[in-house]
């Protein structure tokens, strides 16, 4: 038994030490990425196009629905309690700092994070990523690098978009509850809206797109033969994904709030 | 062979899981040599070959290319290794998303970066001619036979005329026509100098080019000769891999036309210094 957990706390360790390597390598092979001659642009171009651009519209449409109901359950309780100024305050906090980059992460994971891991996969298993190396081109720098830079990328101008939604969706129910100006609405919500409100979005938005390109990246190219591991590497990318980024999240907003 | 080696294998042990695929492997290709690796299926071909290329790392010991660690090479090095030698996969491993022109491509516009369009359209062209691929180059692989994909992978690995040739399996899934162009290609390979190592259990093409064999044995180098050693190798277990490996002597009326190829083959074999008959 002791031998058994002895067995597998060395074998994570060692994998976790190996991701590590990993993560540095992808790192190294980004900042390298334009400087070099084998650089995947059209691969970063596709990624991007992938990652953000065709989830412009799921974004859009959960952002929008998110917002409306933030603002519909807010308007009606802090009436309650005649606080119904803090609305703008909720609004920023709620979709700003946490559902806007924790949502898009989400769309991201079911979107891309399965479509690299198995795109990777299906490569392994197929020897593509051998013939890569077997003509001297290094898979990180062509395969790796432009993904992890188009997810990331993404990830954060997705953000930014489902934040621009999220408040337009809430303005779209205050003018069914309460019908006010769009200078009106918006002054008062960038009233409230603070640099931390921004950097927050956009520290949790950048460590999110990290955190799954990275999985999925690794999940893919742990694959090694049988085209059974394909799935599994999806499915691993996508839970490994989730709880690494809501794990970051829960770090984050304490870093913030816990004084 | 007294000439120096191109690639070396040196103590190679090499690992799937817990499961040793090759053991205290020792193996080496001279320049200008053919070495056919002959075994039965899992005895470890395909892994040392693409562990003596490079592209599989080993678990321990060493590979040397010119006398050069590959582990320990750098980005330049690596380059010129892999521009100077070529990888013929076993399932052709073709690049998916991409048309065939761009998979014979890539090796010209990575490693000849000073080539125009009409340079690289040239030697992709003239790639496919050898291998006797003459159809649209603008398909993606997925619309090809597997025959197809293959020689296309074998047309990849010519394209920049390599002085090295890693081939596992090459004949596999060919049609008789194509499987019977692939010694024509060796054999040309040779004629300028080329180093080959191919993993078959075909002993008819490894009647017709090979200058040594190496049997594989569960993962382990159970022989290791020339051709007319190997013709004459007398273990049971090493027979049932090469039992169909004939001297050059009595192979020659299969595949050389008359008798003029059969003593030109038996006078080469004698100036290589070996017992051809």
């Amino acid at each position: 038994m002791l031998d058994r957990i002895g067995r597998a706390a060395i074998n994570g360790l060692g994998e976790f030490l190996y991701s590590l390597g990993f993560f540095a390598q992808v790192l190294k092979e980004s900042a390298l990425l334009f400087r070099r001659r084998q650089v995947g642009f059209h691969v970063l171009v596709m990624q991007i196009l992938f990652t953000g651009i065709e989830a412009l519209g799921i974004a859009a449409a959960m952002a929008l629905a998110i917002g409306a109901a933030i603002n519909l359950i807010g308007s009606s309780l802090l009436a309650e309690f005649g606080q119904g100024k803090l609305m703008y305050t909720i609004l920023i906090v709620v979709i700003a700092r946490e559902l806007g980059p924790l949502l898009t992460a989400f769309i991201v994971i079911a979107r891309s994070g399965t479509a690299i891991a198995t795109e990777l996969g299906g490569m392994a298993v197929g020897h593509e990523i051998e013939a890569y190396v077997a003509v001297g081109v290094n898979p990180i720098s062509f395969l790796a690098a432009p993904r992890f830079l188009g997810v990331v990328i993404s990830m954060v101008v997705l953000d930014v978009y489902f934040n621009v939604f999220g408040l337009l969706g809430s303005f779209a129910v205050v003018q069914l509850l309460r019908p006010i100006g769009f200078d009106e609405y918006f002054r008062s919500l960038f009233a409230v809206l603070t640099p931390g409100d921004l950097l927050s979005g956009f520290v949790k938005s950048l460590v999110f797109g990290i955190i799954i390109s990275v999985v999925s990246l690794y999940r893919g190219f742990a694959v090694e033969g049988s085209v059974t591991e394909v799935p599994v590497a999806g499915i691993k990318a996508v839970g490994s994904s989730f709880t690494l980024c809501i794990l970051a999240d829960v770090i984050m907003t304490a870093i913030q709030y816990v004084r | 062979m007294t000439a120096s080696p191109v690639i070396e294998l040196r103590g190679i042990l090499a690992v799937r899981g817990d499961y040793e695929v090759l053991r205290d492997m020792n193996l080496s290709l001279a320049s200008g040599e053919t070495l056919f690796v002959m075994g039965g299926a899992g005895s470890g071909k395909s892994v040392l070959l693409k562990t003596a290329a490079g592209i599989a790392l080993p678990a321990e010991g060493d590979v040397l290319y010119k006398g050069k660690s590959l582990a320990r090479m750098s980005a330049r090095e690596e380059a010129a290794f892999r521009k100077a030698s070529g990888f013929v996969f076993q399932d052709a491993a073709l690049w998916a998303n991409q048309s065939l022109f761009d998979n014979l491509a890539l090796p010209a516009r990575l490693h000849e970066s000073s080539w125009g369009k009409a340079e690289v359209d040239r030697v992709v062209r003239r790639a496919a001619e050898l291998v006797g691929y003459d159809q649209d180059l603008r398909a993606r692989p997925a619309e090809l036979s597997s025959g197809e994909r293959k020689l296309i992978g074998l047309a990849r690995a010519l394209v920049l005329e390599p002085e090295l040739l890693f081939m596992d399996d090459p004949t596999s899934v060919l049609d008789e026509e194509s499987a019977a162009r692939v010694p024509d290609i060796v054999d040309a390979l040779k004629a300028r100098g080329c180093s080959v190592l191919v993993a078959s259990a075909v002993s008819e093409f490894a009647s017709r080019c090979a200058d040594s064999v190496a049997v594989l044995l569960g993962g382990t180098l159970a022989a290791l000769g020339s051709y007319a050693e190997a013709a004459a190798w007398t273990d049971p277990r090493v027979r049932a891999v090469t039992g169909r490996l004939k001297p050059r002597a009595a192979a020659a009326p299969a595949w050389t036309e008359g008798l003029a190829g059969a003593w030109v083959n038996a006078i080469a074999d004698l100036g290589n210094g070996k017992d051809g008959s």
